[in-house]
């Protein structure tokens, strides 16, 4: 069977939007929110196989499923979180707890565990996270010893605690990293096996409605069956292999969070009346509020689209845009969210309306699958190796790239992602010349401004192709337009924060100098016109969120 | 069993914005959807071919990206869709689009029964049905709340005046459905999205069908537009604002001036 | 597509008034997209006459020889009794108007069993000729048998306009006809006159918010179709009588092959049929949920009205379908109608504007519905009503 085409991905969105629209109400959210309750009846319907049954897009057709790819797989992501993140959140663990199978399972083992979840509607929960081992799991203490019969390994016995585990109290099949004696690995663990209980649902600050829980192993025995790819010691490749995908995932939770946040914002903003006119005419409101966070929004769908069709030719890896998604679109949703509070006022703080929900739900997208810390240390990581490796070449070479793009067509801001991507060339070098990433907070700036930097540069790129992101509602035109501001403000970002960085950490630089290299004045100078642009994403904007 | 059911795309009319300024249509981002009445037609098709076994055929006239209606028609469960396109048909009215979907339903042959929404929200006009049902020269059953079919009659439920009556009907016919107050318009599982690309869907111009060329788009659409206005303002009347209770009694006094109550 | 010939001079106008974004400007010209649909809308905004629709190559009807205003009178039947619907009274009405200026004759078409009995009182709406069509296989309703008898008598009289009402009845059968002799129809009309010889059809266009003006001006008849309540009943002029055409026309054998089995009509009080209601209470979005509506009820039930809605309150499932007021549901044409909660869009409008005294109540004081309404509130109707039905209670 063909891969899903755009109009099935549409077809399957437009299925979950009509059934969150009759069945997901905001009264339903809002009193399990209350509770600190899943709508497990909830999470039941959309795993049925006539209802919706989004579990089967994760399940690889020969087992039943639909094999999903990367693309229908994000954007069932940013519309779940749109719906609710917590739903969202007990969904996506069934896909993350599936990982590790689909990834080192045996042919066999996938059969067995694919077809069940496929056919048993089974809710699966992803287990590694402990106290002392995070996004850091070299501090795994779970084990998992032999059980030896006729001198035979014929099982394991795990014992240890997990902790915030998502579905956590309510899987059926849990995925649980423990340390065998050959290393770290993933073994599949049953819910009602002897000595594997749950502990109490925790009490969270968002997304209330999915349920997290801690693990305890006490004398676990799992047959040596469940030992996923029936071979010790590659839990940490099986874990690393796919955070480029599973990040993707979580990025597309920022961008719907915040697009669901921004616009709830702006249609309350096109009722409003505020001296005269409504609220969303004022154009110190727009663009202080607003405006800048759809442009970003904009940018995150370019880049994490870009992303996932590389992971469809590449399948694993991508482990830094994986990251550099993650990092741009989840902070950038926090911080929408964070404004439609804002922009709402007094209304906002209510929980009459659901923007302060969501902006304690999407702060979890910050933290969860990687702290934002973390991804800017890995981020920063992969690119320093790339800097170092091509001598410094590395950005400068896509930059010509942008200034072939800008003679092509000077309306999307090829120029200023040139200027920017030469900033950056240079900031990364002046750091290795002077050995500036011996400070630890450089190089999360750094990881920072890569991806900055990063996602301007697809945007631009897709824009400069005449290529609209698929769920976009903009125009062409509208999206050159943005893509140009976002431009001009990356590259600005990029050369000021870095000059800051270099300068604070070695006085003996020449400012003068410095900014002549970063082409400071250049980049300012790309400014002229920006407010007007701004403005004519306002009004398209109001336009198209017009109810 | 042989069924067509007649589907439109339509934009999702609850979103239909008009420029206060210049009165003209916002088109940008007003999502699209299968036209309500249809959507219900097709699931009554689909009810019948459950029971029966019929196969059901659903057609379209429209622009390509039409042809999402059709695949949504076949993930819910019909067999085979076919989408009229061509630029020969574009600015067909009513007259011309019943001419081209009867044509087309000639092409495609055998039929015992044609089911159709009663109008497509975008127009409201409740004309193509019956306007299909002459060109084929079939009888028409409009306005139908119910339909079922057996061997080779069907029965309806069909609104009149203040009522409504259970007719009986000897196929092939043509029948328009309404749809209940509360219906909820069913939409495909995942699965059945995904295996809907695997189903047919035939694209035929005016030359597939070989209609008439003179009795397509604008040609054959007798009816003209001669201009497009913005409903006339009229002088505001009397405004009050004020508390609640100062409204209330404002109502109160209306009543009276006006001798609805004294 | 739109033709633009080398007249254009680049002003843009047209860009405007597209409703479908299908023309812009490049090198200072208008150009058209396939976006296009004919609808025309931009060919009168053009100040050089620069814009066309293509020429049809069909060949012309001779126009003159179609004299004549038809209205097909609908006879109703209630379970116990026929009657004429009082919209054919309407149409008549207006169909007087329009014959007065094409310098025709008006005429009533009539199809039933022993319709004899409705002559004087058709007469007295200033009808010229009645055509009658009287037997008793014409007692009830049947498509193919009422839209045979009315071709025959079209196609031997040709008048240059027919009258449907847009009544279940008007909406099955004219549909059939116009498809017949390949003439334009156009439904649920809110204004009708006539300008150069062409009858000008108005009705909302585009989802309601915007209207139109059609005409059909090489296809004669013209038919259209009008809701009931849309226009007013003329004075009568008592004592006039029509000349009578009966025609003979019997039913073809393929009207046997609908047959109806049983025939229910829902019990329904005054109160409740909301284009008969003296006061109609509507409500829309505004009043949010369904105790919103219960005070609509009581409202109606203390005045001795009906409750109808807006589009956008039956959408969100608080009234029933049928209670719709507007272009896609009922006309009303009340003595006081009170609008809560709604905020006018023109499909909303056309349904509602011909009621004698309207009231509005909503809170966004720019509300489209003020711009309809004899007096208007501008406050919360949910907070308003209470204290209404407490001061009508005193």
């Amino acid at each position: 069977m063909a891969k899903n085409d755009l109009m099935t991905r549409n077809l399957m969105l437009d299925s979950l939007r009509q059934y969150a629209k009759n069945r997901i109400s905001f009264n339903l959210i809002r009193e399990h929110d209350a509770k600190n309750q899943i709508p497990l009846d909830i999470l039941k319907e959309m795993y049925d196989h006539d209802i919706l049954g989004v579990h089967l897009l994760l399940i690889p057709e020969e087992y039943g499923g639909l094999g999903g790819q990367t693309t229908e797989i994000y954007r069932v992501c940013e519309q779940l979180a749109r719906i609710d993140l917590g739903i969202a959140t007990g969904v996506f663990a069934t896909f993350l707890g599936s990982d590790p199978l689909n990834v080192g399972g045996t042919p066999e083992q996938k059969a067995k565990w694919f077809k069940k979840i496929a056919q048993e509607n089974k809710l699966v929960a992803y287990g590694a996270t402990e106290a002392d081992a995070g996004s850091d799991l070299v501090s795994l203490r779970t084990r998992a010893e032999h059980v030896v019969k006729d001198g035979k390994v014929v099982g394991y016995k795990i014992t240890g605690s997990k902790m915030w585990i998502s579905n956590g109290g309510v899987a059926d099949i849990y995925t649980v990293l423990a340390l065998a004696p050959g290393g770290p690995s993933w073994f599949i663990v049953e819910k009602g096996t002897p000595g594997f209980t749950q502990d109490a649902h925790e009490d969270k600050h968002g997304i209330r409605l999915s349920n997290t829980a801690g693990l305890a192993f006490d004398d676990v025995y799992v047959p040596a069956e469940n030992l996923i790819g029936l071979k010790e010691g590659q839990g940490f490749l099986q874990a690393q292999a796919v955070f480029g995908y599973t990040r993707l995932m979580v990025a597309a939770f920022g961008l719907g969070g915040g697009e669901e946040a921004v616009e709830t914002a702006l249609e309350y903003a096109n009722q409003r009346i505020q001296a005269g006119g409504p609220l969303s005419q004022k154009q110190g409101f727009m663009l202080k509020l607003i405006t800048p966070h759809y442009i970003r929004f904009e940018a995150a769908r370019a880049y994490i689209d870009w992303t996932a069709k590389q992971l469809e030719v590449n399948n694993h890896g991508l482990a830094t845009e994986g990251a550099i998604a993650k990092l741009y679109a989840t902070e950038s949703g926090n911080k929408a969210a964070e404004d439609a509070i804002q922009a709402m006022g007094g209304f906002g703080y209510t929980k009459e309306f659901s923007v302060e929900k969501i902006k304690r739900d999407v702060k979890i997208t910050c933290i969860y699958e990687g702290t934002s810390e973390v991804l800017e240390m890995t981020i920063f990581r992969g690119r320093w190796q790339e800097h170092l490796k091509s001598r410094g070449q590395y950005y400068l070479k896509q930059a010509e790239e942008f200034d072939a793009l800008h003679t092509q067509n000077p309306e999307v801001g090829a120029d200023s992602v040139a200027l920017g991507l030469r900033a950056l060339a240079r900031v990364l070098e002046d750091c290795r010349v002077n050995k500036l990433t011996r400070h630890q907070y450089v190089t999360f700036q750094l990881g920072d401004l890569i991806s900055e930097m990063e996602v301007a540069a697809v945007f631009t790129r897709e824009c400069a192709n005449k290529r609209i992101t698929e769920g976009s509602r903009f125009d062409l035109s509208s999206l050159c337009t943005m893509a140009r501001v976002n431009a001009r403000q990356s590259a600005f970002k990029v050369a000021s924060e870095g000059m800051r960085l270099i300068l604070g950490t070695c006085p003996a630089i020449n400012t003068a100098e410095l900014s002549q290299a970063v082409n400071l004045v250049a980049i300012e100078d790309k400014m002229r016109g920006l407010i007007e642009d701004m403005d004519v994403v306002s009004a398209k904007l109001r336009e198209i969120f017009k109810k | 069993m042989n069924i067509i059911v007649c589907i439109k795309q339509v934009p999702d009319s609850t979103q239909v914005k008009v420029d206060p300024k210049t009165g003209t249509l916002i088109r940008a981002g007003v999502p699209s959807i299968l036209n309500p009445y249809d959507h219900y037609a097709l699931e009554k098709a689909l009810a019948i071919k459950a029971k029966t076994g019929a196969k059901v055929t659903v057609l379209s006239m429209g622009p390509n990206q039409a042809v999402a209606v059709l695949r949504l028609a076949l993930a819910l469960g019909a067999d085979e869709g076919i989408l009229l396109s061509d630029r020969a048909f574009a600015g067909s009215d009513t007259w011309a689009t019943s001419y081209a979907l009867a044509t087309a339903v000639r092409k495609i042959g055998k039929y015992d029964l044609i089911l159709c929404g009663q109008m497509a929200i975008d127009g409201d006009t409740a004309q193509t049905g019956p306007g299909i049902a002459r060109h084929l020269n079939i009888p028409q059953l409009t306005f139908c709340e119910t339909v079922d079919a057996d061997g080779n009659q069907v029965l309806v439920k069909k609104l009149i005046e203040g009522g409504h009556q259970i007719i009986q009907a000897e196929m092939p016919v043509l029948v328009t459905m309404t749809m209940p107050a509360d219906y909820m318009p069913k939409y495909p599982s995942f699965m059945a999205a995904h295996k809907a690309q695997d189903k047919q869907v035939f694209t035929w111009t005016a030359a597939d069908i070989q209609a008439d060329v003179h009795k397509l788009g604008l040609e054959g659409s007798p009816t003209r537009v001669d201009r497009i206005f913005p409903p006339p303002a009229r002088p505001k009347g009397e405004m009050y604002s004020g508390s609640a209770v100062e409204l209330a009694n404002k109502f109160v006094e209306i009543l009276k001036k006006e001798s609805i109550v004294k | 597509m739109i033709q633009i010939s080398e007249k254009c001079v680049g002003c843009g106008k047209c860009v405007a008034a597209c409703p479908f974004g299908a023309l812009s400007l490049a090198n200072r010209k208008a150009v058209v997209s396939n976006a296009c649909t004919m609808c025309g809308s931009c060919v009168s905004v053009c100040p050089m006459g620069a814009l066309s629709l293509p020429v049809t190559g069909a060949a012309k009807k001779d126009l003159s020889a179609y004299k004549g205003v038809w209205v097909f009178v609908e006879v109703g039947d209630n379970g116990r009794t026929q009657f004429i619907r009082p919209v054919g009274y309407e149409l008549l009405s207006k169909g007087r108007e329009l014959a007065n200026q094409l310098g025709e004759e008006l005429c009533a078409v009539l199809i039933g069993n022993q319709v004899e009995a409705y002559f004087p009182e058709l007469s007295t709406y200033g009808t010229d000729k009645i055509y009658a069509v009287s037997s008793p296989s014409y007692q009830q309703y049947n498509t193919l048998a009422y839209a045979n008898a009315l071709v025959t008598l079209i196609k031997k009289y040709n008048p240059s306009i027919v009258l449907f009402p847009s009544t279940y009845v008007g909406r099955d059968l004219s549909p059939r006809i116009s498809s017949e002799l390949f003439v334009g129809l156009t439904a649920d009309c809110t204004g009708l006159s006539i300008k150069e010889g062409n009858l000008i059809q108005t009705r909302p266009a585009f989802g309601g918010n915007i209207m139109a003006d059609i005409k059909c001006p090489d296809y004669r008849p013209q038919m259209a179709t009008v809701r009931p309540n849309v226009f007013k009943k003329a004075v009568t002029t008592p004592g006039r009588m029509a000349i009578i055409v009966k025609e003979t026309i019997p039913v073809p054998v393929e009207a046997g092959k609908v047959r109806v089995l049983e025939t229910h009509m829902d019990p329904v009080s005054t109160q409740e049929k909301l284009d008969e209601a003296p006061v109609v209470i509507a409500g829309g979005r505004g009043m949010k949920d369904k105790a919103g509506f219960d005070l609509l009820d009581a409202l109606a039930a203390r005045l001795g009205g009906a409750v109808g809605a807006s589009r956008a309150a039956i959408d969100l499932g608080l009234k029933d379908k049928e209670k719709q007021i507007g272009q896609s549901g009922v006309t009303v044409s009340s003595k006081l109608y009170v609008a809560c909660g709604i905020s006018g869009a023109v499909q909303h409008i056309v349904g509602m504007e011909h009621c004698d005294v309207i009231v509005g109540i909503n809170k966004d004081a720019n509300a489209p519905i003020f711009n309809v309404c004899k007096y208007g509130l501008v406050g919360d109707a949910k907070q308003i009503l209470p204290r209404i039905l407490e001061q009508l209670k005193k």
